[in-house]
C-alpha cells in the first residue's frame, strides 16, 4: 500500500510515478510530485520506481479562470 | 466602409469639453472624468493621494465614487446609478503580460448591491493615456448617445448616435472605422458596448474592442458578470470610444522603468520556454481547463449536478485547436500579453439568427464558456459552442450567467417544473442545441420565454414558485445563484474551501475571488479550518489586488517557473508575487513590500463588503449558497458518486447499512451543511469580522477606512 | 544578404564591436546600446561568447503590432514608429540576441549593417551571405 495525496492505494510492482498519475487521473501539467518528502524531477516521471510504503505527494498548482 | 461617413453624419452634439493633455506620472494622471448624461455635463475631478494611498485605483477607484454617488435606496436603474471604468496604476505598461485590463464597476440589476467587473481590450489603458483615470458616468440619456474622447486633441463629446448598429460585432467595428484616420490608426481606437441582449436582459455584458493588426478586425473581450451591460443601455450608451496615438513602452510614466523590464524579461522567456509543456495558453488558452475539469470531475454537468461527462472530449481544446482556433498569431488583448490566451475563430460561418449565413470571426470559445452553455447544459458541440459565444457576444449576454440560468431552466425542464407550454414550445431538455440557441434568440431580442430567462436564476426561482407551482425548497437547493449572481463554472461539492470561496466572495459566485479546489480537495493541503480560512484571507485579497492595478490573473499562476514546486508555498508562486511587487514599486516608485500589497487589497475588500451591508446585504445570510454548492441534492447526484459519499459518512460514524439513498443524502446534508457554517466562523475571524460578517470597528480602524459614513453604518452590527 | 557572423574561439573581447555598433545606432560610445554582445566564459576566462542576431524570424510571428519585418535585404527589422516596446521579442528569441536598454524603447537589434565587424581586429566577427 502506498499513500497518493493522503489516500490508500494499492502498490503494484514496479510501479512508476507516471503509473501514480494515470491511475489517478492526474492529467493537470503544472504539478510537483513529491516522494517522501522529496521532489522528483519531471524528466523522471516515467522512469522513477514507488516502493510499497512510499509517500507519495502529487501538488497541483492552483488554476481555474 | 462608406455608410460610417453617413451614420457620423447623423450625429447630434449634445456637449463638448475641451481639456488639458494630461502626461501620466508615476501610473496615474491624477483626474477622473465625469460624465453626467442626464444634463450632458462633462468635467474634470481630481484623484486625491487619498484615493491613490487607501483605493490604489481601478476596482478601489470605481467603489469609492459608487459609494459616494448613490444612497442605500439607489436601484440598478435609477439616475444617479453611475458606470465607474478604471484601469490601475500598473495599467497600460507594455513589458509584463497581462497588464491592461479595466474594472467596471456599478450598482447590479441582477444583485442589487455593488458588482465589479473586469476586462481586457484596449479602452482602460487608452482612456488612462488620453488623460483620465477613471471615467465616471451618472445620469441616462433621453436617446441613443456615444462618449468620444479624442486623446491626441483634448476634448470630450457626448453625442447623439441614431444609425449605428447595437450589437457589438458590428459597433466596434463602425466606430473603429469612423474614430481611425487610416487602417494603420485602427489599433488607437477602442471601443467599449453592448448589445441589444443588454436591453433585454438583466445579466447584459460589456464588449471592450481591441484591433487586432493582423486580421485585420476588432477584437471583443468581455466584462461579462452582473449585469453592467443592462446598465449600460438603460442609461442610453451605444458606445464609449477612446482614441489614443503614440503608446510607447514607458507611456505609463513609471518611476523605475529598469524594475519592469527586469521583471519582464524574466517571465516572457519563462512563457516561451515552459508554456508549451504547461497550460498551453499560447495554444489554446482557456480552453485546456475543460478536459482537466473533466478529468477531475469538476466539470459542471447539466445544472452542476455531475462533475465529468463521457462525451466532454468532443468539447477538448485539441478539437478547438485543430477544427476551430488559428494559430501562430498574437493573441494578447493588451500589448506585452506574452500569455496571449484571447484566441479566436476565423471565417466562422453562422448557422442561425440575424446574422445567418454570414462569416465572422468570433473571441471564442474560452472555458467558461464552452463549461457553461456546454458541458452544463449537456451540449457537447462545439460547432454549437462557438455559434452560441458568438451570439452571446454580439447581444451583449454574459455567457457565465446565460449557461448556469439555462442549466437551471432545463433541469426545470426535465423534472416537470416547467414544460412546452411554459416555454412556448421550446422542448429544454438537456443537450437540445437548437433548442438552447432559439433561447439565446429570444433573449438577445426580448421575447417569448427569452424573456422570463433573461432574468436570471434568482427572479427565475421566484416565478416558478409562484406562477408554476415549484416546490421552493427543491428550486433554492437547484439554483445555482448566491447574492443574485450566477455561479461561474466549477463544480465545488466536494472542496469545502471552494464553497466559501464562491458563496463569501463579494460579488458572488465568481472564482475571480478564490480557486481553491485543488489545494483542498486534490492536494489536500488545507486540512483544517484554520488552514481554510487563512487560504480564504490570502487568496481572495491577492486577487482582488490585480483589479487595483490593471492587472489579469492568469499570468500568475498559468505559468510557473521551472523551480516553484521547490517554494516554500507553491501555490502562491512566490517569484512572480516579488514580480508583482517589484512592478508596482517601478511604476508608483513607491516601496511596497508583499505584506503592504496584501494590506492594500485588504482596505478595498472590506470596503466592498461594507458596501454590501450598505445596500441591505453583507450579513452572514447572504453567504449562504444553494444546497448544491455543497453536496448531492438528488438520488442521482448521490448515485453518481455513491461510493466518495457512502465512505465519507462511514468515517464521520453514521451507521448508513440499509439506509436509503433519501436517508444518506440527509444525513450527508446535515453534515455538510454544518460544516459550512464552520467555515464562516473560521473565515470571519481571521478576516476580522464579527461572526454576522461584518467588519469589526478594530479591522476599519486598521485598515484606515473608518470614514465617519463606514463607522456609523458597522456601528449597528457590532 | 550578408549577417554577421562569428568565430567566437578568435575573439579576444576587446569590445570594439560593442562600442562601434552602438555609436552606429545610438550614437553613442555605450556597450548596454549595442546589439552584439561579449561576454566571458564564466568557466573559462579568456574565452567569450557572441551574441548577435542571426535573422532567423522567429520574433515576426510573436510581434503585437507588425512592428517587427523583413527589410527587402532579408535582414529582420525593427518600425520603431509601431514599437510599443513590449519586449516579447526579446524574450522569445531563441539566441538571445536582442537587448533592452531603459532610455530606448525599442528593442535593441542588429541590422545587419556591419559596422561591428568593420572594427574587429581578430577576424571572429565578419560579414557572410545568410
Amino acid at each position: 500500500m502506498i499513500k497518493v495525496n493522503k489516500e490508500d492505494m494499492e502498490y503494484q510492482e514496479g510501479m512508476t510515478i507516471e503509473d501514480v498519475l494515470r491511475r489517478k487521473k492526474y492529467t493537470f501539467r503544472m504539478i510537483t510530485v513529491i516522494v517522501n518528502g522529496k521532489v522528483v524531477p519531471k524528466d523522471q516521471y516515467a522512469t522513477y520506481r514507488i516502493k510499497d510504503g512510499d509517500n507519495v505527494d502529487v501538488l497541483h498548482i492552483m488554476s481555474g479562470g | 466602409m462608406e455608410n460610417v461617413i453617413e451614420m457620423k453624419k447623423a450625429h447630434r452634439l449634445l456637449a463638448r469639453m475641451d481639456y488639458e493633455l494630461g502626461k501620466v506620472d508615476k501610473g496615474y494622471t491624477n483626474r477622473t472624468l465625469y460624465i453626467n448624461l442626464s444634463d450632458n455635463t462633462i468635467k474634470s475631478k481630481p484623484v486625491t493621494e487619498q484615493m491613490k494611498e487607501i483605493f490604489i485605483g481601478g476596482r478601489g477607484f470605481g467603489l469609492w465614487y459608487l459609494w459616494n454617488a448613490i444612497t442605500e435606496k439607489t436601484k440598478w436603474n435609477d439616475p444617479e446609478n453611475e458606470i465607474i471604468i478604471s484601469t490601475g496604476p500598473i495599467g497600460g505598461i507594455t513589458q509584463y503580460p497581462g497588464a491592461g485590463k479595466s474594472l467596471v464597476v456599478t450598482l447590479s440589476p441582477t444583485t442589487g448591491s455593488v458588482i465589479d467587473s473586469n476586462v481586457g481590450g484596449y479602452f482602460g489603458p487608452l482612456l488612462k493615456f488620453a488623460g483620465w483615470d477613471a471615467l465616471e458616468i451618472q445620469g441616462k440619456a433621453e436617446k441613443d448617445v456615444i462618449i468620444y474622447i479624442d486623446g491626441n486633441n483634448g476634448y470630450v463629446t457626448i453625442e447623439e448616435a441614431p444609425l449605428e448598429a447595437v450589437d457589438s460585432h458590428l459597433a466596434a467595428e463602425q466606430f473603429t472605422a469612423m474614430y481611425a484616420d487610416s487602417e494603420e490608426d485602427k489599433r488607437n481606437v477602442a471601443v467599449v458596448s453592448a448589445g441589444r441582449g443588454a436591453e433585454n436582459t438583466l445579466i447584459g455584458m460589456l464588449n471592450f474592442s481591441f484591433f487586432d493588426v493582423k486580421r485585420g478586425v476588432p477584437r471583443l473581450k468581455q466584462a461579462g458578470r452582473g449585469g453592467v451591460g443592462t446598465v449600460f443601455r438603460d442609461k442610453k450608451i451605444k458606445a464609449l470610444v477612446v482614441k489614443y496615438t503614440g503608446v510607447k513602452g514607458d507611456t505609463n510614466g513609471p518611476a523605475d522603468k529598469q524594475k519592469i523590464i527586469n521583471a519582464a524579461l524574466k517571465i516572457h522567456k519563462e512563457i516561451h520556454d515552459l508554456d508549451k509543456v504547461q497550460n498551453r495558453m499560447r495554444e489554446v488558452g482557456t480552453a485546456h481547463l475543460t478536459e482537466i475539469m473533466n478529468d477531475y470531475d469538476l466539470l459542471p454537468v447539466m445544472n452542476f449536478q455531475y462533475g465529468s461527462h463521457p462525451d466532454a472530449v468532443k468539447l477538448s481544446s485539441d478539437i478547438f485547436k485543430e477544427k476551430y482556433f488559428t494559430q501562430g498569431l498574437p493573441d494578447g488583448c493588451w500589448y506585452g500579453c506574452s500569455m496571449a490566451c484571447a484566441k479566436a475563430v476565423d471565417n466562422f460561418e453562422l448557422k442561425t439568427g440575424p446574422y445567418k449565413g454570414q462569416k465572422v470571426c468570433v473571441d471564442a470559445a474560452e472555458y467558461e464558456t464552452i463549461a457553461g452553455i456546454g458541458a452544463n447544459c449537456g451540449i457537447f458541440d462545439p460547432e454549437y459552442v462557438v455559434e452560441a459565444n458568438f451570439y452571446c457576444d454580439t447581444y451583449g449576454l454574459d455567457s457565465i450567467s446565460t449557461g448556469t440560468l439555462m442549466a437551471f431552466i432545463m433541469e426545470c425542464y426535465e423534472r416537470g417544473i416547467i414544460n412546452k407550454e411554459i416555454t412556448g414550445g421550446l422542448e429544454l431538455k438537456f443537450g437540445n442545441k437548437e433548442a438552447a440557441l432559439e433561447l439565446i434568440h429570444q433573449m438577445g431580442n426580448g421575447y417569448g420565454f427569452g424573456k422570463i430567462a433573461g432574468q436570471g436564476v434568482r427572479r427565475m426561482k421566484k416565478i416558478f414558485v409562484e406562477e408554476y407551482g415549484a416546490d421552493p425548497d427543491f428550486i433554492n437547493d437547484i439554483g445555482m445563484e448566491v447574492k443574485g449572481l450566477e455561479c461561474s463554472q466549477y463544480v465545488s461539492k466536494e472542496s469545502l474551501a471552494q464553497q466559501g470561496g464562491y458563496a463569501m466572495a463579494n460579488k458572488g459566485p465568481q472564482h475571480d475571488e478564490a480557486w481553491l479546489i485543488f489545494m483542498d480537495m486534490v492536494n489536500k493541503q488545507i486540512p483544517t479550518f484554520e488552514d481554510k480560512a487563512q487560504a480564504l484571507f490570502y487568496f481572495p485579497l491577492f486577487r482582488t489586488w490585480f483589479g487595483l492595478n490593471g492587472l489579469c490573473k492568469l499570468p500568475w499562476n498559468d505559468i510557473e517557473p521551472a523551480d516553484n514546486g521547490l517554494t516554500d508555498e507553491p501555490a502562491k508562486v512566490p517569484e512572480h508575487v516579488r514580480n508583482y511587487v517589484d512592478i508596482f514599486n517601478g511604476v508608483t516608485g513607491k516601496n511596497i513590500t508583499e505584506e503592504e500589497l496584501i494590506l492594500q487589497s485588504e482596505r478595498v475588500y472590506n470596503f466592498q463588503r461594507i458596501f454590501n451591508l450598505r445596500m441591505g446585504y453583507g450579513t452572514r445570510k447572504y453567504d449562504i449558497p444553494p444546497y448544491r454548492f455543497l453536496g448531492p441534492v438528488t438520488k442521482e447526484e448521490y448515485e453518481s458518486r455513491m461510493e466518495r459519499y457512502d465512505n465519507q459518512l462511514k468515517e464521520l460514524g453514521y451507521e448508513i447499512e440499509g439506509k436509503t439513498v433519501e436517508e444518506k443524502i440527509r444525513m450527508l446534508r446535515e453534515y455538510r451543511e454544518d460544516q459550512y457554517q464552520k467555515l464562516c466562523d473560521a473565515v470571519y475571524k481571521r478576516r476580522g469580522w464579527t461572526q454576522d460578517g461584518v467588519p469589526t470597528l478594530e479591522t476599519v480602524k486598521r485598515l484606515g477606512i473608518d470614514f465617519p459614513d463606514v463607522v456609523e453604518l458597522i456601528s449597528k452590527y457590532q | 544578404m550578408k549577417i554577421v557572423k562569428t568565430k567566437p574561439e578568435l575573439c579576444n573581447g576587446c569590445g570594439a564591436c560593442m562600442t562601434a555598433c552602438s555609436k552606429t545606432r545610438y550614437k553613442v560610445e555605450d556597450p548596454e546600446k549595442s546589439a552584439i554582445r561579449i561576454i566571458e566564459k564564466a568557466e573559462k576566462p579568456g574565452s567569450f561568447d557572441i551574441f548577435v542576431c542571426n535573422h532567423c524570424g522567429e520574433c515576426l510571428p510573436v510581434c503585437n503590432t507588425e512592428a517587427l519585418y523583413q527589410a527587402k535585404n532579408g535582414a529582420i527589422r525593427i518600425d520603431d514608429k509601431k514599437c510599443v516596446g513590449c519586449y516579447i521579442c526579446v524574450g522569445f528569441c531563441p539566441n538571445n540576441a536582442m537587448y533592452v536598454h531603459p532610455d530606448i524603447n525599442e528593442p535593441i537589434k542588429c541590422i545587419a549593417c556591419g559596422a561591428c565587424t568593420r572594427v574587429c581586429p581578430t577576424g571572429a566577427i565578419y560579414m557572410e551571405e545568410k
